[in-house]
């Protein structure tokens, strides 16, 4: 059970945040194994260091009957004092040389009374967790079931952190019972709270409140790659030059120009007016005015939004003029649209601060933070015109036997409810590679529609549905018409140099297929690096115009 | 990232047919003529067509003209109507030509027959679209014998057509929610002054036609297609409507195994990225092909060995492990999909989807197929149900088989001409950053009843939207229907360069910055309850040890300021080097240059390496500048000597690169210049912070 636990805490460290260093100690064992081998019956496995494969695998071989033979071998068990195990790993923190910015130490265990009611032991060990909550250590305990229950109380809610206070209201979970939450609790992304930038909220002028700009949600993306020598898997890293191609000589950025082609003209500006080009304002986050909420419409959607807080640490009073400002928007049901300037040389977008007042679930955890969520609203050019067909709309017989299967296939939608399985996937893969495991540990899809599931709970409706709206001929399933089959392989099509420089003349180059310009470059020993169409017809223009 | 297949449609065609009369001069004093108004609107709207790189064809015809130069010049029919410009894809002569060969000339011509001249213009070639943009100021008397033959022809060929006058068509016309489109139908809000202005006979006239012919094409929004001139030229409405429609995705909607739905989506808002990135250029040349970029790999030794791309193989951080994993490999173990799709996973409460966390970059709107009804009605039930119960779709979406699958909802969407469903992209777990933040309902910061007034009319005062005498509700300010600010600013700039080369870039336009502002109406009305809130909320500015420094600042006699700021302290260098430097004296300068080089190679980075080179750089032009080079020389002397013991190396070697000569009164060859390679890459991309987009996601969200 520990090893389930502790490897579940190795593996999704490994996975959040790599670089943080992890010890394993075990108390109450029979042999002693720490730095000075000063505390008995404690037995460092692991000291303080960044996990890796290795370690997933020492403790995955104490899993088991073989694993508990394994264990009984190199540690034993022996007495128990938690004080001394604290005091062990206080001396694991200190001889770490880097400064920790946060430290914590999880307790594992079953017993809610480890010294068995010894009152010495007790006092000790509740002087020892104080000396390291005293240094910043948060104690936590991940104790398991017991026959009869866990009694917190009994002893260890005197060694755990206690909550944390008013100022830094974090997340603060109940101890745990069961396995399952144990496992989820540690598996939980370690994501650093981080302003992604800080500027004015400026509702006028000389009227400048300090916000935070921080992100709600943020596509994850598989970890990137990393380049390594193929004879000894050891990591090598890139340098980029930019040389003279005539010359050989190394080019400074100050030796260099910015361009753009269009339409056969090459334009060029030096770098500082291609910064002054986007230069708009400095950073700041500009009132323009508000707006009534219904006004903020739905679709209207480019990017996903940032939750913005006051920073009463950066011009004093902001936090004051911020909650009035969130209480009143939220009462009168407003927005406000601002121009929003995150950094310099940064074009502007607008804004719409919608606000979202703080929420608290029953036992007093933040489930919503106070703030302004800043949704970013499109340009002009962001929307696109449809033609849009139209027609006869549904009868309310067809509309209220959909009503039945809607209501048939309700349920409880949360956030965070989906894992991608993309990255999930990847992790697996990784973890089997490293771990030498025969295969990846299977993942559950959990954007998959249960399609069995489904029918089962609409059963008839779904023939009666299509009843209503369906002639008897009408399959939706057939495919509308046969499509082109483009990607076959095709002859590679060579076109005549005359060709190429009357489509170019012509400004007609824009006519041939990708696959026809990329043969072309090829044909005139142009090498190109891009693969869009614009790049390769770029090249081809340049090569010509020699 | 997906890239979206260019949808291989047939390109549109489109006349520009503007009056260059005497009358289009006319204007009274303090108010720019006609003529230039429409020549603006002209250059705005080709100049956006040459740098989106359409194919869409355009040709100028121009009446009022002097001359006489049609093809239906005969018999002394269709005079002083001149075709400038055949059918074409715009480019820079076109912009040219307008800039240099469109002006004012003296004669008046009948509109209709320029209309027809370019009628004719568009029956040549094969086009999905036809377009007439006509501008004039409707001056001249119109003979309206073959209207009706014109509106048959012009409905016989599908062209549309667009009016552009410099005055509004009705005192104030509202069409909310017009449908079509993405616009919301509500879009023009303000009036333009020169409404009460008295119209001639003539024009009078004139707009009775304009609107007998719009109305005959379209019953229902043919107006919505006459603007004014300035509308034209702050918003995109002529470009909106010949724009190129988004690419289809067809699919099937589907609910379990057996209840399919034929859909076909539209992208309907997407975060819209310039195509063009800058490409680097040698600045003496300004050839392209002059600079070349390389990419080496080494090993982490002392002798930083160079190993070929090809012996290199990928592999993955595993804690403190690197795992091998090759492309193949990879590619094999990946997830994998069975491609398109838009299947139900089931419905749940509108409410239950927060705005604020919405993911991707676009919307989608799904409508059935245009020619299966049946698949019509079953969506349209579906979007009904939905709309009724309050309740939304959520959905795996999968755009094609390469594409990663998503997790979304379909909301449904119902507008007085069409019904859609509208996909949103929503989070994965592994998106979301659960932050909390210390609560706001704390004693210090509770805002009190006469601070919550203040804020209670500073928001009254600053309404965007209200309500007009007929209870219309009217809104000051669209934001989507502002053209991109980043983009009309390169366009116009990159159009003034291409034309005018050699010439300092222009300053913004003024409308463009009009349009950004606050209204000027909402500005005046805050400024009581702005002063109120000022009186009411004391706020104090921390001091900042960050502040941008500029050279001068940096040249400082400070000695205090010492320690260099981590992170966020940026050094301005390039006005170092222009020239604020050559006032301060020499002996001062170059102890305030040492001593900056050293707190800059403190930090063992190759961003503040790059600021030492510029210093450096400039130290020498100075020192050559007063002649005094014993200064420098002996400085580098010393850095020269202490390289080895400060492991800065990498730094030498970039010096050493990037100088012409190291020394002063030496020739580079005497310096020791081992090849060694360079992070120059780097620190080309923090200069030049490139138009791409995913840089720009990494700058907003990353950092």
């Amino acid at each position: 059970m520990f090893s389930v636990c502790v490897r579940s805490v190795y593996t999704s460290k490994i996975i959040s945040s790599h670089r943080d260093l992890v010890a394993l100690v075990f108390y109450g064992t029979e042999k002693s194994k720490n730095p000075r081998n000063s505390f008995k019956h404690v037995y460092v496995y692991h000291d303080l260091d960044e996990p890796g494969a290795k370690r997933v695998q020492d403790v995955e071989a104490l899993r088991g009957e073989r694993g508990a033979r394994l264990a009984a071998d190199t540690m034993g068990s022996g007495e128990v004092s938690l004080g001394d195990a604290l005091w062990c790993c206080s001396n694991l923190y200190s001889d770490i040389k880097l400064r920790l910015s946060h430290k914590r130490l999880m307790i594992f265990t079953c017993m809610d009374q480890p010294h068995g009611g010894d009152s010495t032991k007790d006092r000790q060990a509740r002087t020892k967790a104080g000396d390291l909550k005293e240094t910043g250590v948060v104690i936590d305990l991940m104790h398991l079931m017991k026959p009869g229950g866990f009694d917190v109380s009994l002893f260890f809610c005197d060694i755990v952190s206690p909550p944390e206070d008013e100022s830094e209201l974090g997340l603060q979970v109940e101890p745990c019972g069961k396995l399952d939450d144990l496992q989820k609790r540690v598996q939980a992304k370690q994501q650093k709270k981080r302003a992604m930038a800080r500027v004015n909220l400026c509702l006028g002028e000389g009227m400048n409140v300090a916000v935070g700009v921080y992100a709600n949600a943020v596509t994850a993306r598989k970890p990137s790659a990393i380049r390594l020598y193929r004879e000894t898997n050891e990591p090598v890293h890139s340098k980029t030059r930019t040389f003279h191609t005539q010359t050989g000589s190394l080019l400074l950025p100050s030796e260099t120009r910015k361009a753009q082609v269009y339409g056969n003209r090459q334009i060029v500006m030096e770098k500082d007016e291609v910064d002054t080009i986007k230069k708009f304002y400095d950073p700041e986050i500009f009132l323009i005015g508000f707006k009534p909420m219904e006004k903020l419409k739905l679709h209207h959607h480019i990017r996903p939004s940032v939750l913005l807080y006051p920073e009463e640490q950066q011009v004093t009073g902001s936090s004051c003029v911020f909650a009035a400002l969130l209480k009143k928007c939220t009462e009168k049901k407003v927005f406000a649209v601002c121009r929003y300037t995150p950094r310099r040389n940064y074009p502007p977008r607008f804004v719409a601060l919608v606000p979202q007042r703080e929420e608290v679930d029953e036992s007093n955890v933040q489930v919503t933070p106070p703030g302004f969520n800043a949704i970013f609203l499109p340009f002009a050019d962001d929307i696109r015109k449809l033609d849009t067909p139209q027609f006869p709309t549904a009868s309310d017989v067809q509309v209220d036997k959909m009503k039945e299967i809607i209501t048939k296939m309700r349920f409880k939608y949360r956030s965070d409810a989906f894992e991608n399985p993309v990255i999930q996937q990847h992790y697996r893969n990784l973890e089997a590679l490293a771990l030498d495991m025969l295969a990846p540990e299977s993942i559950e899809d959990f954007i998959m529609p249960k399609v069995e599931q489904i029918d089962r709970r609409l059963g008839p409706l779904v023939d009666e549905f299509k009843e209503l709206v369906y002639p008897a001929s009408y399959n939706p399933d057939s495919k509308p018409a046969a499509k082109r089959k483009t990607d076959e392989k095709k002859p590679k099509v060579e076109i005549p140099e005359a060709e190429l420089r009357a489509h170019i003349k012509n400004g007609t180059l824009g006519k041939l297929t990708v696959p026809v310009l990329k043969e072309a470059c090829k044909q005139f020993g142009i090498r190109t690096t891009g693969t869009k169409k614009q790049e390769l017809m770029d090249a081809l223009i340049a090569q010509m115009a020699k | 990232g997906k890239r979206e297949k260019m949808a291989r449609a047939a390109k549109s065609a489109l006349v520009l047919c503007m009056d260059v009369g005497f009358s289009m001069s006319n204007s009274p004093p303090g108010e720019e003529p006609p003529f230039d108004q429409a020549k603006k609107v002209i250059q705005k709207f080709v100049q956006r067509q040459v740098f989106s790189e359409s194919k869409d064809e355009m040709a100028l015809v121009l009446f009022g003209t002097d001359a006489t130069k049609n093809p239906l010049d005969q018999d002394g029919q269709y005079q002083h109507i001149t075709v400038r410009r055949q059918l074409m894809a715009p480019d820079f002569e076109l912009l040219e030509e307008i800039e240099n060969h469109v002006r004012p000339e003296s004669q008046q011509t009948d509109w209709l027959d320029a209309l027809v001249v370019s009628m004719d213009l568009l029956q040549k070639g094969k086009y999905d679209r036809l377009n007439i943009v006509l501008l004039t100021d409707l001056s001249t008397q119109v003979s309206s014998d073959n209207l009706d033959v014109i509106i048959g022809n012009l409905g016989k060929l599908g062209i549309t057509l667009q009016f552009f006058f410099p005055f509004p068509m009705e005192e104030e016309e509202h069409n909310e929610e017009g449908g079509g489109g993405d616009g919301d139908g509500d879009r023009r809000g303000s009036s333009r002054p020169g409404v009460g202005k008295g119209l001639s006979r003539e024009q009078k006239q004139g707009l009775e036609m304009v609107r007998d012919i719009m109305l005959s094409l379209d019953e229902d929004e043919g107006l919505d297609q006459v603007y004014t001139f300035s509308e034209a030229i702050e918003q995109l409405f002529m470009f909106k409507h010949i724009e190129r429609r988004p690419m289809a995705w067809p699919c099937q909607l589907t609910i379990g195994s057996s209840l399919s739905i034929r859909i076909v989506g539209y992208k309907a808002v997407t975060d819209e990225k310039l195509k063009k990135m800058w490409i680097t250029v040698d600045a003496q040349t300004s050839k392209r092909d002059d600079v070349k970029r390389e990419t080496v790999y080494c090993l982490d030794d002392d002798n930083e060995t160079e190993v070929q791309k090809d012996d290199t193989i990928q592999g993955f951080r595993y804690g403190s492990d690197i795992v091998p994993f090759s492309k193949v490999d990879q590619e094999q173990m990946k997830y994998k999909h069975d491609g398109k799709c838009f299947a139900v996973l089931g419905f749940t409460k509108h409410d239950s989807i927060h705005r604020h966390l919405f993911m991707g970059s676009q919307t989608i709107k799904m409508f059935a197929p245009k020619d299966d009804e049946h698949a019509g009605v079953a969506l349209s039930a579906l979007i009904q149900a939905l709309d009724k119960l309050n309740m939304v779709a959520i959905v795996r979406y999968a755009y094609d088989r390469r594409c990663n699958p998503q997790v979304g909802a379909a909301f449904p969407c119902i507008k007085q001409t069409y019904e859609c469903l509208v996909y949103v992209q929503l989070p994965f777990m592994e998106d979301l950053r659960q932050f909390s933040f210390p609560s706001l309902e704390n004693k210090k910061f509770t805002p009190s009843e006469s601070q919550l007034a203040a804020v209670d009319s500073l928001i009254d005062s600053m309404m965007l939207v209200e309500e007009d005498e007929n209870g219309q509700k009217e809104d000051m300010y669209k934001v989507h229907e502002i053209p991109n600010p980043a983009f009309q600013r390169l366009f116009q700039c990159l159009h003034h360069r291409a034309v005018n080369p050699g010439t300092p870039l222009p300053t913004m336009e003024q409308w463009l910055k009009d349009a950004l502002e606050r209204p000027s109406a909402i500005s005046e009305r805050c400024q009581a309850p702005l002063e109120e809130m000022k009186r009411k909320f004391p706020l104090k500015a921390v001091e900042k040890k960050k502040e941008l420094k500029t050279g001068a600042q940096i040249f400082e006699p400070d000695a205090k300021k010492s320690k260099v700021d981590e992170e966020e302290e940026e050094f301005n260098l390039a006005k170092i080097s222009e020239g604020n430097v050559t006032s301060v004296r020499a002996r001062g300068l170059c102890q305030q240059l040492t001593h900056r080089i050293e707190q800059l190679l403190s930090n063992r980075s190759t961003h503040y390496y790059m600021k030492c080179i510029t210093c450096i750089q400039t130290f020498r032009e100075q020192s050559v500048k007063l002649g005094n080079a014993d200064l420098y020389n002996s400085y580098l002397q010393s850095l020269k000597k202490s390289i080895p013991n400060s492991g800065l190396q990498v730094f030498w070697d970039l010096l050493v690169q990037g100088m012409i000569s190291l020394f002063i009164g030496e020739e580079k060859k005497e310096v020791e210049t081992e090849p060694a390679v360079d992070d120059a890459g780097d620190v080309d991309d923090l200069v030049s912070v490139c138009l791409n987009s995913s840089a720009l996601k990494y700058l907003m969200f990353v950092s």
